[in-house]
């Protein structure tokens, strides 16, 4: 686990490790938050007098203020982008398309320990003079200059996240290089599974955005650290810095970031839904085409987050029309689920039932998402729970899912063991109920008016009332909290003590399940030949020839087609395959 | 390996450090965006009460760099014992240029024009720096290439990037030094 492995499949298990380890120790941040809003004040129960002992058990302002900063700096950062983009994107994209390895291992090795590098860091700004950073996870400038947050910790964070941006870019460079160049002989475009678009698409933003953040983490860095003035408002007469100006860097990045962290997700979830209904993915190309919009126009709508900055009302309006435009593609993919799952022969087996929630949930995200684009309504609703709300049922929700659905689906693959469904469908009730009732009703007391990074809502008379909703949702919180060890038992249970799980026990057609469980060393005996599409699943003439529903990318190509007429007409000449 | 296989590697690196590149240029692109902000926000530029940056000293580190560039894309055509040598003699001009930046920053800062010094040396500072960063990231990687014998792919990619922080310095220095 500690070496400096090449192999891609390895380097996958690595980030997977890295990245659960940090979605446990965000998690645990989470509670904490939750504790405090339901009872602010009063002392943590278990681990109160260990974490905060300097103030009684009780979490102080500084210490909440780094709670929600960490938070969500770990959670985007260092737990579903390891995960969902290091992990599952290792893992799948050269067994998906036929390739021994990806298209540079060594750089792929580097970019698993640069992220580990920046964990380290991360780590480390715990336990420095003037504690953790603490100016949210967006880092606003002023906040997070040396004037608004003064202390080695802040500092720390900007060097951790331009590491982590390093990783994701040395990952992207990999995966597209990988994705042109390396696919197996016959795995044309639109042959390949619709997770490795996913991933193609998620590494395009991640390399041309990635980037900017980076840039305004240098700059961050030179405030901080040499005095510069980039962020730090200047005087009238010598010019100088514009606090805005980090925004702008800031959300040109953060905006594409909210789709490199779902594209991955809508991919897997395509995919996958296709398996289980035992059908082709319906619109296979228009989903292809849907992904490619939303990448195209993910960064043309950054300044909706803005809206509350007095940018020119023209500006505005163009980034809201454009806000509500993407909403298009991502329609068009929905239905497009809808339509997969429309009279298919389900099965539903855990990773299913993952995907579901993941639609139900990624459908009510979505629609709370036009609330915000609309200028005149985000008004209201800026930095209110509303928007806590919103972002959480897609990028905490929505992408969990879909981490769940992946890692039940390729655990067999992974580990060569299935995991327990019983474990897994518990699991899943508690999580879909509890999740949808912790950020269904932040959107409700969001849209009451309750701001969010409050440490003591109590402290307003008219957020009072709220106080049995915050109760409420803190209490579901915890039991989503607590439906996650059901998975982490599910999950090390089932590493030693799993069923044997067969080449390909869930019976599809992908490239990765035609490989023992696990694979060997460079995945493929013999580079395997493709001759069909990801989803050649119910085919009435394979079913007729083979007497099962799926048919495996390389297996020959005239068991998908109809059979030769029975007149004395020759045989129509096999198509060629492009190599 | 056959003929075949190595050309369709040379192909994946030029692929892959095409991306890389743009990545960076991405990169440099919102450095450069940052500072157009902080230009277009002042009242005058350079600032009131601000010395010039020495555009000439600047202008010769950049003919330092120029050379590099001319000499890594001269070794490219030349056998494999020249070439290693050539790699050699740009890693040296890149040194010196470095070099030859350290010694402005400087005479900068003891002139009292340092990076805290107000907006124009946040930006001369910020961008000239994290340049000299990626020249210094070619420099280690020219270093790796001279050592293992300059091989033509891996000089290739080394003069690509050259020539991709050479444009970067110019666009810095038309944009930026000269007034």
């Amino acid at each position: 686990m500690l070496s400096f492995s090449r192999d891609h499949k390895v380097i996958a298990k690595q980030f997977l490790a890295l990245g659960l380890a940090f979605l446990a120790v965000g998690g645990f941040m989470a509670m904490l938050i939750r504790w405090q809003m339901a009872h602010p004040g009063a002392p943590v129960p278990l681990v109160g007098h260990v974490l905060f002992g300097a103030s009684g058990g009780i979490i102080s302002p500084a210490a909440y203020t780094s709670l929600f900063t960490m938070h969500g700096t770990i959670m985007i950062f260092f737990a579903v982008t390891p995960i969902l983009i290091g992990a599952f994107g290792n893992f799948c994209i050269p067994l998906m398309i036929g390739a021994r390895d990806m298209a540079f291992p060594t750089l792929n090795a580097l970019s698993v320990w640069t992220m580990a590098a920046a964990t380290a860091v991360l780590t480390a700004s715990f336990f420095v003079p003037l504690g953790a950073p603490s100016a949210g996870w967006t880092a606003y400038a002023t906040l997070s200059t040396a004037v608004g947050t003064p202390g080695l910790g802040q500092t720390l964070w900007v060097v951790a996240i331009y590491l982590n941006g390093t990783s994701s870019v040395m990952g992207a460079v990999n995966y597209i290089t990988t994705i042109i160049r390396e696919r197996a002989p016959g795995m044309t475009w639109f042959r390949l599974p619709l997770t490795v678009w996913g991933f193609l698409m998620t590494s395009i933003l991640n390399a041309l955005f990635v980037p900017v953040l980076a840039a305004g983490m240098v700059l961050l860095f030179f405030d901080r650290v040499f005095g510069t003035q980039f962020f730090i408002a200047g005087s009238t007469i010598k010019g100088g810095g514009d606090p805005i100006l980090y925004q702008h860097l800031f959300w040109l990045f953060g905006h594409p970031e909210v789709y490199i962290l779902i594209l991955p997700a809508w991919g897997i979830v395509s995919d996958l839904l296709s398996f289980f209904a035992r059908k082709p993915a319906y619109g296979y190309r228009v989903t292809v085409g849907a992904f490619c919009a939303v990448t195209a126009l993910s960064s043309l709508v950054y300044g909706h987050h803005m809206f509350t900055t007095g940018m020119s009302p023209l500006l505005g309006e163009s980034f809201m029309v454009l806000t509500m435009i993407i909403s298009v593609p991502a329609v068009v993919l929905f239905l497009n689920w809808l339509g997969t799952l429309w009279r298919g022969a389900m099965r539903l087996d855990t990773p299913m039932l993952y995907c579901l929630g993941l639609v139900f949930t990624f459908g009510v995200g979505g629609l709370t998402g036009l609330f915000l684009a609309d200028i005149v309504a985000d008004l209201y609703l800026h930095d209110t729970y509303f928007v806590v709300g919103h972002f959480h049922l897609i990028m905490a929700a929505a992408v969990l899912l879909a981490i769940f659905a992946g890692i039940t689906f390729w655990f067999p693959k992974m580990f060569g063991r299935m995991m327990n469904e019983r474990l897994g469908k518990l699991h899943f009730w508690l999580t879909i109920v509890s999740l949808n009732v912790v950020f269904g009703l932040q959107l409700v007391i969001g849209y009451a008016g309750m701001q969010r990074r409050l440490y003591d809502p109590s402290v307003y008379d008219f957020l009072r009332p709220l106080l049995p909703l915050n109760q409420l949702i803190s209490r579901a919180g915890f039991v989503l909290g607590a439906a996650q060890l059901i998975f982490v038992f599910n999950f090390f249970w089932s590493l030693w003590r799993g069923r044997v799980a067969g080449e390909n026990p869930w019976e599809v057609g992908t490239l990765e399940w035609t490989v023992p469980s696990p694979p060997p060393h460079h995945n493929f005996e013999e580079l395997p030949v493709v001759h069909h599409g990801p989803h050649e699943l119910g085919n009435p003439f394979v079913r007729a020839r083979l007497g099962r529903d799926w048919l495996g990318q390389n297996e020959a190509p005239e068991l998908a087609a109809p059979p030769p007429a029975r007149s004395d007409e020759p045989e129509a000449a096999e198509p060629e395959v492009a190599s | 390996m056959s003929a075949p296989a190595i050309r369709r590697e040379d192909a994946t690196t030029t692929v892959g450090m095409a991306i890389f590149l743009g990545a960076v240029a991405m990169l440099f692109a919102a450095l450069f965006f940052a500072y157009a902000v902080m230009r277009a926000q002042a009242p005058a530029w350079p600032p009131t009460g601000q010395a010039p940056l020495p555009a000439g000293t600047l202008g010769l580190n950049t003919l330092v760099l120029v050379a590099a560039s001319v000499v890594l894309h001269a070794a490219r055509r030349w056998d494999v014992a020249r070439a290693r040598r050539g790699a050699w003699v740009a890693l040296a001009l890149g040194a010196g240029f470095l070099a030859a930046q350290a010694a402005v920053w400087r005479s900068l800062v003891q002139a009292g024009s340092g990076p805290a010094s107000g907006i124009y040396g946040s930006v001369f500072f910020a961008i000239s720096g994290f340049h000299a960063l990626h020249v210094a990231g070619g420099l280690v990687a020219l270093a790796l290439v001279a050592a293992r014998g300059a091989g033509p792919r891996r000089l290739a990619a080394c003069t690509l990037y050259w020539d991709f922080v050479l444009a970067v310095w110019l666009l810095f220095y038309a944009g930026a030094c000269l007034r």
